[in-house]
């Protein structure tokens, strides 16, 4: 059987000083938002635009889970490499063979996955995740990234 | 007439009493949810420890598991990515929504005056909702099949049975509502109709949205909205229904104020809807906008801190509870960590501190507070309320319980402070140009204090569920009246 024992309450009314309070804060919120309007919001798919077709750089590392072994500001974690400065050629020595072999790609080629002869599983499974669908990623998106990742410092 | 049985002929025998596959006795949907809720907290803080333990030695803790299937091969992925995201969907689908549709199962029959409508159908909802969960959860290792987006990974048919069980309840909740003879339904009520409502649509369009516009901004963005609204309309709403109920029921007072409950109420659904718009962060969604909601969020310390004093107020006369472990203990650091949650998210939606600590540990930080302080502590109230009421059983004894309390309140503590500071010292780095390999030194030891804080938590979580454990299979039998004032349940061992 259901208990059922009203709670009561003291008064029905709403003190002045909770009336007080609510009307500071939200005075003081809506003159924070007054005053904070000359802003402009930065681009979540980075400086410049990505090209490729409307994809969003970092909204699709940011559904893949990049940040979550690279770091959230993609400048690397323990043994997860750093991807800041790629633009300049792989900062990970393993990746070395992949640049000489194919300076131009190197980077589509590992997020891709790298040849089915390779004998590391990892880098013949490639990024994001060392796993397949559906974290692997479209040659567009694969582009996108690449792209947004080569405007990094 | 006393019947004799060796008597009875065959067709006399007396119809055995059928048990239902799907309870339907009074709170047996509440008693699913809540029962599973427990073992969702054990599930879920385990995940964090390794979790924690990923975030230090990654290359230690990492695998990958090829199965092989009638169709191929299935590769089952522990990585960081995984075992966080299995983390936080455990969090906040297992243990925080479980016992918070169970805390409104359990709540909304006692503060109406009327049965639940339907509670087949709130059980069925339980199951279905667990169901879902395990797969999910399993799902999320799986990455052939996962989804991807933040708290949005479990596949497409996980999301629909999920969907169906909320509908459910839905469905039960507002029926009993409709049905009941109060006319002014109390604040909990109010609390939760929104907040029932509210992780419906959002989790409706969560699971929609990607299904059309998949890897663009517009899914991004609608993503973090998502995610940042489960947070303050869904896991902070059923925080105050639950503290709303729990305070005056537990001290046998009235609540002070129902018109100051009322205002919290009316700013919180109206601040709690536009503070998810702070997550639309991109060029092409105008600033005021964005702005709008970190206005929002600032201002959402208005019914926290509205909640906390109305609460306070109604302990009149009965302080000495916070001296006993339990329901009045629990709600007391829920309260504290409502206000502490509640300040450090108006900090963090400022300009300045936001460019200091966006993208950072602090946000998990204060996350921690949010889902393991005030929500986890309101709910552990809860539990501690009405455990005895649905298993009719007293609790063992105050050394568990005081076990539960402590471990917890130090676990979430330490975990929110060490993320929070590093998130502080993160910062400071950044925009000091260190180099990745000092930030890494640095962050090494805030994530090693987070970790161990989040194993208290999990011997929290452990201790939790064997107190329920010990009550079920050791407590004495107890009957929690009708009518019965809550004073009078305080002296009888709650």
């Amino acid at each position: 059987m259901t208990v059922h024992t009203p709670i009561d309450s003291r008064t029905s009314g709403v003190p002045a000083w909770a009336l007080a309070f609510t009307v500071i804060v939200l005075l003081a919120g809506g003159a924070y938002f007054g005053t904070n309007l000359g802003g402009e919001n930065a681009s979540a798919s980075g400086t410049p635009e990505p090209s490729g077709g409307g994809f969003n750089a970092v909204a699709i590392m940011d559904a893949a889970g990049c940040q979550a072994c690279h770091g959230p500001d993609l400048a690397g974690v323990a043994i997860f490499p750093s991807l800041l400065g790629v633009k300049d050629g792989p900062v990970s020595e393993n990746l070395a063979q992949l640049f000489a072999d194919y300076p131009d790609t190197w980077a589509e080629l590992w997020i891709a996955g790298t040849d089915p002869a390779t004998s590391d599983a990892a880098m013949r499974a490639g990024m994001p995740a060392f796993a397949g669908p559906p974290y692997s990623l479209s040659p567009e998106e694969i582009a996108a990234v690449v792209a947004y990742l080569k405007t990094l410092p | 007439m006393a019947v004799n049985p060796k008597k009875l002929r065959p067709y006399d025998t007396p119809t055995r009493r059928r048990v239902p596959l799907i309870p339907d006795g009074p709170d047996a949907a509440a008693t699913v949810f809540l029962v599973a809720a427990i073992v969702w907290l054990v599930a879920a803080t385990g995940i964090g420890v390794l979790w924690a333990g990923m975030q230090l030695f990654p290359d230690l803790l990492s695998l990958t598991l090829s199965v092989p299937t009638f169709s191929g091969t299935l590769e089952i992925v522990m990585s960081p990515a995984t075992i966080g995201a299995g983390f936080w969907n455990a969090v906040v689908f297992g243990w925080l929504s479980n016992a918070g549709l169970g805390a409104i199962l359990f709540i909304t029959p006692r503060v109406l005056g009327q049965r639940l409508v339907g509670e087949q159908v709130g059980a069925a909802a339980a199951g279905l909702w667990n169901v879902g969960m395990l797969a999910g959860l399993t799902a999320i290792y799986v990455p052939s099949i996962a989804a991807t987006g933040t708290l949005a990974e479990f596949p497409l048919p996980v999301d629909a049975v999920l969907l169906l069980a909320l509908l459910l309840v839905n469905d039960v909740f507002w029926r009993t509502g409709m049905s009941a003879r109060e006319r002014a339904p109390y604040a909990s009520v109010w609390f939760f109709g929104v907040a029932l409502l509210g992780f419906t649509v959002l989790y409706a369009v969560g699971t929609l949205v990607p299904l059309v516009s998949d890897g663009t901004t517009f899914a991004a963005l609608v993503g973090a909205a998502y995610a940042r609204g489960l947070e303050t309309v869904w896991v902070l709403g059923v925080a105050f229904g639950v503290l709303y109920y729990i305070v005056p029921r537990a001290t046998g007072n009235a609540l002070h104020s129902s018109g100051v409950a009322l205002l919290g109420w009316l700013t919180w659904a109206v601040l709690a809807a536009l503070a998810p718009l702070a997550a639309l962060v991109d060029s092409s969604v105008p600033f005021a906008l964005t702005q709008a909601g970190n206005a929002a969020t600032i201002m959402l310390v208005v019914p926290a801190f509205l909640a906390i004093a109305n609460l306070l107020l109604s302990l009149r006369g009965r302080w000495t509870l916070l001296l006993s472990p339990g329901t009045v203990q629990y709600a007391m650091v829920a309260l504290a960590f409502l206000a502490t949650t509640a300040l450090l998210e108006a900090l963090s939606a400022l300009g300045s501190v936001r460019d200091l600590i966006g993208g950072t540990e602090w946000t998990v930080g204060v996350r921690f507070f949010a889902f393991f302080g005030a929500t986890t502590f309101a709910l552990l109230a809860l539990t501690d309320h009405a455990f005895p009421r649905l298993l009719r059983r007293d609790w063992g004894g105050t050394i568990v319980t005081t076990a539960t309390l402590w471990a917890t309140f130090a676990g979430t503590a330490i975990s929110g402070l060490a993320l929070i500071a590093g998130g502080v010292v993160h910062g400071s780095l950044l925009q000091g140009g260190a180099a990745p390999e000092e930030i890494e030194a640095t962050l090494f030891w805030a994530n090693a204090v987070a970790g161990s804080g989040l194993g208290l938590v999990a011997l929290g979580g452990l201790a939790a569920a064997l107190n329920v454990f010990l009550m079920y299979t050791d407590g004495r039998r107890a009957e929690y009246a009708v009518g019965a004032t809550a004073a009078a349940s305080a002296s009888a061992g709650q």
